[in-house]
């Protein structure tokens, strides 16, 4: 498996991370979340998890079971420390507590170090044994409701450490506290190198012409990726440039929101036939791959976001990027190098017509946002990242570490 | 040639990025948090700022956050002007930086803050430091090498050098003088100024001064040979 990244991950990366396995040689490496299937968290976990153990550390990967009730509190916390209005009451965090030291019960929780994501098994760590534990927060918690972080900060700041996606999500919780970017793999079927005829078959599949250049956004029917923004600015390009929009995206059946905005998209669109909206089932990587391959030009216009990795997906394939400048979008586009950051429909309809019409542009940017996610968006640095916060713990105090 | 003995390893760093909680809205923030904050977060937003493949329009994470979220354009400027390797310690670039953002307060006393969720984060980093396996006995070695390693050890050897080894010196340049005694190259190696290239950029400056170096000493070889 570790072979497959040969010669797409930097060299140093590889050798780092075949380094630090040496270092961590048979030790146990825990991991617990919530689900196995479905998701960013558990997409990753699936891949790193095998990669652990061919470098020679003993990886596990745990799952905390509970009933209806215990998700929909769980989600409600997710949602709250996003920002939304939440009320938690003390009865539902009791449950939170209960349900956890159930699973605390089930679970083999010895490990040497234990990495537990996201806040659903936040509490495990009242019943820790031994070990390094660290919490791995996910989601974007730049603004979250105040009551209902601090409450699951009394859990987060009995860690040793706590990892966030984007740096301005931390806050000062008295602990370690340590920033690793998500991650896309390269391998994986998603973003894969594809034939010519598996992008056809794509292409054929939904009946996209390939005569103009198409301009995509792939993302849930959700207002903060703004799917109507979008179709405004291609309306813009339109009158100048000939072009074919495509919107995909999955329904989000658990967003009661959604269908209300994919009709609002729909209306939007006016059966314009250059329109083509897009509603993919679940495991639709492929056709996710393909449609990514055939674009000119990639928007992710979103007003709100949290990593938006799809930004690194489509750089990955070499296309330029427009993104809106939200959550950890800037984080992967240096405007002018690696995409264009916009704050308006007038600015994505801007750059988009700049990239139609500059196709030396439009190739030198995608050129280098290949190569800055090479550097710093696949997923052997995020394993790197991993073991060296583990290693860097077990090595307290020092800022420069000779490995 | 007789091959040199003493040959360089290259080695590379690696970041891993740490929060440090501290957060600025206004200038007036991050003054006081820039007087407050440890060495190494000084020295990531600073020294660390061109690991990150940056355009040359800010040379530091300060200047950057002035031009681009505050958009107080002549600090940014200010600042982007400090060049972080004129200075012996982090101590003195503190202040450096709290002086210039001082006068600009000065003449500024009400600065705009920045959008909300858009405030300057203080981090620091750990830094890994581990061999790439990848070693150059001579001269022509050396050249292959650099075309090839990564930017990390090319940061390394000749940016965070400059602050282990002080002076003004990197890796390169030190090998190049103290083991294979070309004073001259390693001088011409040590004229390129860090602060106005990105990586990229200083290897290529790097390739084609050790290249001319290797093309004479083949001159050389050659003219010997013909005489022969």
């Amino acid at each position: 498996m570790f072979d497959q990244y040969l010669g797409i991950s930097p060299k140093s990366d590889l050798l780092l991370l075949q380094m630090l396995g040496e270092k961590l040689h048979k030790r146990s490496f825990l991991h617990v979340s919530s689900t196995r299937e479905g998701g960013g968290v558990a997409e990753i976990l699936q891949r790193m998890i095998p990669m652990f153990t061919e470098i020679g550390i003993q990886a596990r990967w745990e799952i905390i079971e509970g009933d209806t009730k215990f998700f929909n509190i769980t989600k409600k916390i997710h949602n709250a420390m996003q920002g939304n209005p939440e009320r938690i009451t003390k009865k539902m965090w009791d449950y939170h507590y209960e349900i956890n030291g159930k699973n605390a019960d089930k679970l083999d929780l010895e490990a040497d170090a234990v990495l537990i994501h996201d806040p659903q098994p936040a509490p495990l760590i009242e019943f820790k044994k031994s070990g390094l534990w660290m919490w791995r927060c996910h989601i974007d918690v730049s603004n979250p409701k105040k009551e209902v972080s601090d409450y699951l900060c009394r859990y987060c700041e009995k860690y040793t450490a706590a990892i966030f996606s984007v740096a301005k999500f931390a806050r000062k919780m008295g602990i370690d506290e340590f920033i690793v970017s998500p991650s896309i793999d390269p391998v994986s079927e998603k973003n894969r190198e594809l034939t010519d005829e598996e992008i056809n078959k794509t292409l054929n599949k939904f009946q996209i012409p390939t005569n103009r250049p198409i301009i995509l956004q792939v993302s849930r029917f959700d207002r903060f990726k703004d799917p109507i923004g979008v179709i405004k600015a291609y309306r813009i390009v339109k009158k100048y440039n000939d072009c074919i929009l495509i919107l995909a995206g999955s329904p989000a059946t658990d967003d009661p929101e959604g269908e209300i905005v994919l009709n609002e998209v729909k209306e939007c669109a006016a059966n314009d036939p250059d329109i083509y909206i897009l509603l993919l089932p679940p495991f639709s990587d492929k056709d996710i791959n393909a449609l990514q391959r055939v674009a000119a030009v990639v928007l992710q216009k979103s007003l709100k976001e949290g990593f938006g990795l799809t930004v690194s997906e489509s750089m990955w394939k070499g296309k330029p990027v427009i993104g809106g400048a939200v959550g950890g979008i800037p984080l992967q586009i240096i405007h002018g190098v690696t995409g264009f950051l916009v704050h308006s429909i007038e600015g994505a309809a801007f750059r988009t017509r700049q990239l139609l019409n500059n196709i030396e542009m439009a190739k030198r940017i995608g050129e280098n946002g290949r190569e800055y996610v090479r550097k710093n968006f696949l997923i052997t640095r995020q394993i790197r990242d991993y073991l060296g916060v583990w290693y860097i713990m077990e090595n307290k105090g020092r800022s420069i570490i000779e490995i | 040639m007789a091959e040199i003995t003493n040959s360089f390893e290259f080695r590379q760093c690696v970041s891993i990025l740490k929060s440090t909680g501290k957060k600025a809205r206004n200038l007036h923030e991050l003054r006081d948090a820039i007087s407050a904050v440890s060495d190494e977060s000084i020295f990531h937003h600073t020294y660390q700022y061109f690991l990150k493949g940056h355009i040359l329009e800010y040379t530091n994470d300060f200047a950057h956050w002035a031009g681009e979220s505050l958009e107080e354009r002549a600090l940014s400027e200010q600042l982007s002007n400090i060049d972080p390797y004129d200075f012996k310690n982090i101590s003195d670039l503190r202040n450096k930086l709290i002086e210039v953002i001082d006068n600009y307060l000065g003449q500024f006393p009400e600065p705009r803050e920045a959008m909300r969720g858009d405030e300057f984060c203080f981090n620091e980093t750990v830094t890994l430091i581990f061999p790439v396996g990848t070693r150059a006995k001579n001269l022509a070695e050396f050249l292959t090498a650099i075309k090839y390693i990564d930017a990390g050890s090319i940061y390394y050897h000749f940016y965070e050098a400059r602050m282990r080894l002080g002076g003004g010196i990197d890796d390169f340049s030190r090998w190049i003088e103290d083991y294979l005694q070309k004073k001259e190259l390693a001088e011409k190696i040590r004229a390129i100024d860090p602060f106005m290239h990105t990586i990229e950029e200083i290897r290529t400056h790097i390739v084609e001064t050790v290249e001319e170096e290797v093309k004479k000493d083949m001159e050389v070889v050659s003219r010997c040979l013909t005489s022969i």
